[in-house]
């Protein structure tokens, strides 16, 4: 396949993985590295419902957004109630659990071999087996995506999390709920996510569990880190800066075994340097 | 007699994760820090020791030198990375990626030496029987490792209740800005808290592998379980995280009789699930 | 009649200390009422008490006839009540008129999904409550520094602002803390101005104040506070000239 088609439509999926991340990590100030599994569960989803012919591609997608969407909130629900860093322990415990489901509930997806096969999109009634129309499809999905997080972020309910990132006693002393505010964000990034995952499964039809684990979340955190945080020109850069690593270390001689291990260190790099040195990211605003 | 057997096993991963507990929850109570990276020192402990021994240095040596080496590694990272990020007022999240980064690189830079691949100690003492025998048996390591973490543990509490430094840090725990003003130095006393929690860790993170293996990304399961243990004891009772810590690798060994072993992650969230529902304070929270 | 706000019987500790003691008071309706004591007599922990901040140990807190025990912050704003703080918590990386936006109840748009499906409705209640914000910050005067960051601000008008934003919520019932402490002679007539103009609107203040000529000159009652208990009320002038509460006040009482 072409490979710059293959990378914008990669790209356009990670920045709605991104904006997901952004609204979780940058706007809600969550720590997660839960996001990979919430883009998992989507994937399988929509991957069981259209290699099983339950419905088409459109259902399919809301089902896996709507239930990402409650998966979030029943896991930032609690864990915001009691304290910030319990949500440190449940976004690495989801992240466990849902890797090990992944990998060893082989009747449901596959086990570690993956799920081959998965049907390709469609739209009201025509399939999209074509690259082309598959690339048309993510960077719509992409543009509708970033125009949510854009009316999302001039609305009050952005001044509102803007607000609550500065100063949260002062934002529940306004007679603001700070609580729904950081779980309605949840719930966004949960709906970003699955919507993405979806994308994702039919883009490539196969789907295995190493996409989705714990190296994926720190890949998407990543990204959110490098491009900025809350804003949606970091939402973008940073998928398409981060998405163009492999190919650059490609081009450098580096053994195919470590090759993964190299990729990760440089993510761990990015991470502290990007904290010590430039907490905004590229385009954002500060951490 | 399996349940025997599995219940000596869960002794013996249990009082290591219950060191893991204790080191995390001393320095998470000292500099309030979500210190994610104690994972990689855990896990630099064993591969340094490996390295060592596999050249033919006496285990001994090699357990001594890994110690030291990850003390200074914790010492470092609190120096030259956390106290960096404090000074310029970064927001808890911030300290908490680049913590998350830390433990990537560490991570990552073991996989790409030693690939990532399990690797196995070759010490034939270690996998000798010291009790039982037939379908119960109690290895030397793992003797040596509910030894050690014990002492581990006695040790770490001796130090925070008998000595200058430990009172130090128990008061910078329990007032930070006290401790600044009458001049306890924080600062200084939290690299000493992380040196020693990262030396204190690497006993059982040298020890643990002996038994079971090394693969570089192993850190992270026992590092979630010490933080649940600690979360279930109580955060700040010492003896609540140790406790607990025993308790859930005792309930995940004896889950192994009727769940296969890839589920005990399962087995662990779900007992955080329900202490997050119904004790979110712990079982020993502290009286304030 | 029932009280405007009473509070009765509050008691609350930290660790071993007794920050209130057996604490009982009442505010009356349109009237400023101020609350002096020294420091650490518990002023502030009453203004958490009452918003709903920290929960009492013992004792209750009713407004209007309607008990806030369990209430949650957020609650009682809407109920009526609201406060400033003493290091003033200001949003200060949005605007002065942002921080009154933010403020403002019930908008449409605060949730994500009516900001995604009805952004011209959402637009159209936003100028709206802009204009809103605006005559707000117009009546403390701050109209001329509306788009101004609250960084670039002078302390002045910080403190004028927080008020703003109190007022913006819709509350009836004002909790000031300090809101004269640290200004200028001029920013002081200006607030002593505002908040007496907001009496004859119908509000009533419950203010914090160590500024003695500030609450001769505004408090139309005085509680004294002495140890976490209501020691005294009564007129400024007979708080003031009272010597047992002079030597409290002034004397160094630990």
């Amino acid at each position: 396949m072409d490979f710059w088609l293959s990378y914008a439509t990669l790209a356009s999926i990670y920045v709605l993985l991104g904006l997901s991340t952004n609204l979780l990590v940058g706007i809600a100030g969550i720590f997660s590295v839960s996001q990979a599994a919430v883009f998992g569960v989507g994937a399988y989803i929509v991957s069981y419902l259209l290699m099983n012919e339950v419905t088409s591609f459109l259902p399919a997608m809301l089902v896996a957004a709507v239930f990402c969407v409650l998966l979030n909130v029943l896991v930032t629900l609690p864990a915001l109630r009691v304290s910030g860093d319990y949500f440190v322990v449940t976004s690495f415990g989801i992240q466990l659990l849902a890797t090990a489901i992944f990998t060893n509930w082989t009747f449901g997806t596959g086990g570690a071999n993956g799920l081959p096969g998965i049907p390709p999109a469609d739209l009201f009634g025509k399939t999209l087996d074509s690259t082309t129309q598959m690339v048309e499809l993510c960077v719509g999905a992409m543009i509708l995506g970033c125009l949510a997080f854009w009316l999302i972020m001039r609305a009050p309910f952005g001044r509102l999390l803007r607000a609550i990132r500065e100063d949260e006693l002062a934002v529940a002393a306004a007679g603001k709920n700070v609580l729904r505010a950081k779980v309605s964000a949840a719930a966004m990034a949960g709906a970003f996510a699955g919507s993405a995952g979806g994308l994702y499964a039919t883009f490539l039809s196969f789907i295995d569990p190493s996409s989705f684990d714990l190296d994926a979340s720190i890949l998407l955190l990543t990204m959110v880190v490098v491009g900025g945080a809350r804003t949606l020109a970091g939402s973008i850069i940073g998928p398409f800066l981060l998405l163009a690593l492999p190919q650059v270390l490609s081009l450098i001689d580096i053994p195919t075994t470590i090759a993964a291990a190299a990729r990760q260190l440089i993510y761990g790099v990015l991470l502290i340097a990007f904290m010590l040195f430039r907490p905004q990211g590229l385009a954002g605003e500060k951490l | 007699m399996l349940a025997l057997q599995l219940l000596c096993n869960g002794l013996a991963t249990g009082c290591a994760l219950g060191v893991v507990a204790v080191t995390f929850s001393l320095v998470y109570s000292t500099t309030k820090l979500f210190h994610v990276a104690h994972a990689g020192v855990f896990t630099l402990g064993g591969y340094l020791a490996w390295s060592m021994t596999t050249r033919g240095t006496p285990f001994i040596v090699a357990l001594v030198v890994a110690v030291a080496v990850c003390a200074a590694t914790g010492a470092l990272i609190q120096a030259w990375l956390y106290a960096r990020l404090e000074r310029r007022h970064a927001t808890h999240l911030v300290i908490l990626i680049a913590s998350l980064g830390t433990l990537a690189v560490m991570q990552n830079i073991i996989a790409a030496i030693y690939s990532p691949n399990i690797l196995q100690f070759s010490l034939s003492w270690a996998s000798e029987v010291v009790a039982g025998g037939g379908s119960v048996r109690l290895t030397v390591i793992q003797v040596l490792i509910v030894v050690a973490s014990l002492a581990a543990y006695g040790g770490l509490m001796w130090f925070a209740h008998r000595t200058i430094l430990g009172k130090q840090m128990r008061a910078v725990a329990s007032n930070p800005f006290l401790a600044e003003i009458t001049r306890l130095r924080p600062r200084r006393v939290h690299v000493y808290v992380m040196a020693i929690a990262s030396a204190v860790v690497s006993v059982p993170g040298v020890l643990v592998p002996v038994d079971l293996g090394l693969q570089p990304y192993n850190g992270v399961t026992p590092l979630l379980t010490a933080t649940i243990a600690m979360i279930a004891g109580g955060v700040g009772s010492v003896t609540g995280a140790f406790v607990l810590a025993v308790a859930i690798a005792e309930l995940q060994n004896l889950s192994l009789l009727v769940i296969p072993g890839e589920w005990s992650i399962g087995i662990t969230f779900f007992i955080f699930v329900i202490f997050m529902l119904f004790r979110p304070t712990g079982l020993f929270a502290a009286v304030r | 009649m029932s009280d405007y706000l009473s509070a009765t019987g509050l008691e609350v500790s930290f660790g071993g200390l007794r920050a209130l003691q057996d604490c009982s008071f009442t505010v009356e309706r349109g009237r400023i009422t101020c609350l002096v004591g020294p420091n650490g007599a518990g002023k502030t922990t009453i203004f958490n008490v009452i918003t709903g901040f920290l929960r009492p140990d013992a004792g209750t807190v009713s407004f209007q006839g309607t008990p806030l025990d369990g209430m949650k912050p957020q609650a009682i704003v809407a109920a009526g009540i609201a406060r400033t703080f003493q290091n003033l918590r200001l949003f200060v990386d949005l605007t002065a008129l942002d921080n009154v936006v933010v403020a403002l109840p019930s908008q449409t748009g605060e949730e994500p999904l009516a900001a995604i499906f009805r952004p011209l409705h959402v637009a159209r209640a936003q100028t709206r409550h802009r204009e809103e914000a605006m005559q707000i910050l117009q009546h403390v005067g701050l109209a001329a520094r509306a788009g101004e960051f609250v960084r670039n601000l002078s302390y002045g008008e910080q403190k004028l602002l927080t008020v703003a934003r109190g007022l913006a919520t819709g509350a009836e019932l004002l909790l000031l803390d300090e809101p004269a402490s640290g200004l200028s002679a001029s920013a002081l007539d200006q607030i002593m101005d505002l908040l007496r103009r907001l009496q004859t609107e119908g509000k009533t203040l419950l203010v914090v104040e160590h500024n003695t000529r500030v609450v001769q000159q505004i408090a139309d009652e005085v509680l004294f506070l002495h140890q976490g208990h209501l020691m005294a009320r009564g007129t400024p002038e007979q708080i003031i000239s009272d010597p047992a509460l002079a030597e409290i006040y002034f004397g160094g009482v630990i």
